[in-house]
């Protein structure tokens, strides 16, 4: 087997201080994005809400106004 | 359905054990490397490290980094690459999720 090779402690350093500083900024970015993400899911609900609304009262609208016979 | 379960039930201590034997030898050889490979930074490495910092600095301004040969470089440009994907795996690791954010 190869001899396990001696790693400069440059880059054990600079390798550990990434990953921390990944992780760091995964984990904040994340807390910045969620309440973000719910802010836009109950706005996105909200509109739905008023677009179903809206559409009920026209179809209600063009069934009063329906000039038939047929009723 | 069942018929698959209790085929699995009966087969899953040969295969556990199968996976076993198998990892055994080759967690053996991951453990012998990582000991010296992957452990981090002792304090006292730290000012090799800082020293080491300086005279890359220092070839940069003095320019004697030209001096490099291609080869040299390359590799180089392979260890900055791979020291930078860590930053990218400790990402993963903060927002708990492999790909994208789950918000």
């Amino acid at each position: 087997m190869v001899p396990p090779v001696q790693v400069s402690p440059l880059i054990k350093l600079g390798r550990y201080s990434a990953l921390f500083l990944g992780v760091a900024y995964g984990a904040k970015r994340y807390s910045y994005l969620k309440p973000r993400a719910e802010e836009e899911r109950r706005m996105a609900a909200e509109e739905k809400k008023k677009q179903d609304e809206r559409k009920r009262m026209e179809r209600e609208l063009a069934e009063a106004q329906d000039d038939s016979i047929l009723k | 359905m069942a018929r698959f379960v209790r085929n699995l039930a009966e087969k899953a201590p040969a295969l556990v054990n199968a996976a076993v034997t198998y990892s055994k030898p080759r967690l053996a050889t991951f453990w012998h490397y990582a000991k010296v490979e992957l452990v981090p930074p002792t304090p006292d490495e730290i000012p090799t490290a800082i020293q080491s910092l300086e005279k890359i600095v220092k070839s940069a301004q003095t320019g004697s980094f030209k001096q490099l040969t291609v080869k040299e470089a390359l590799l180089n440009g392979l260890v900055a690459t791979e020291v930078w994907m860590w930053f990218y795996v400790g990402e993963i690791i903060g927002k708990r999720g492999l790909i994208g954010y789950n918000v």
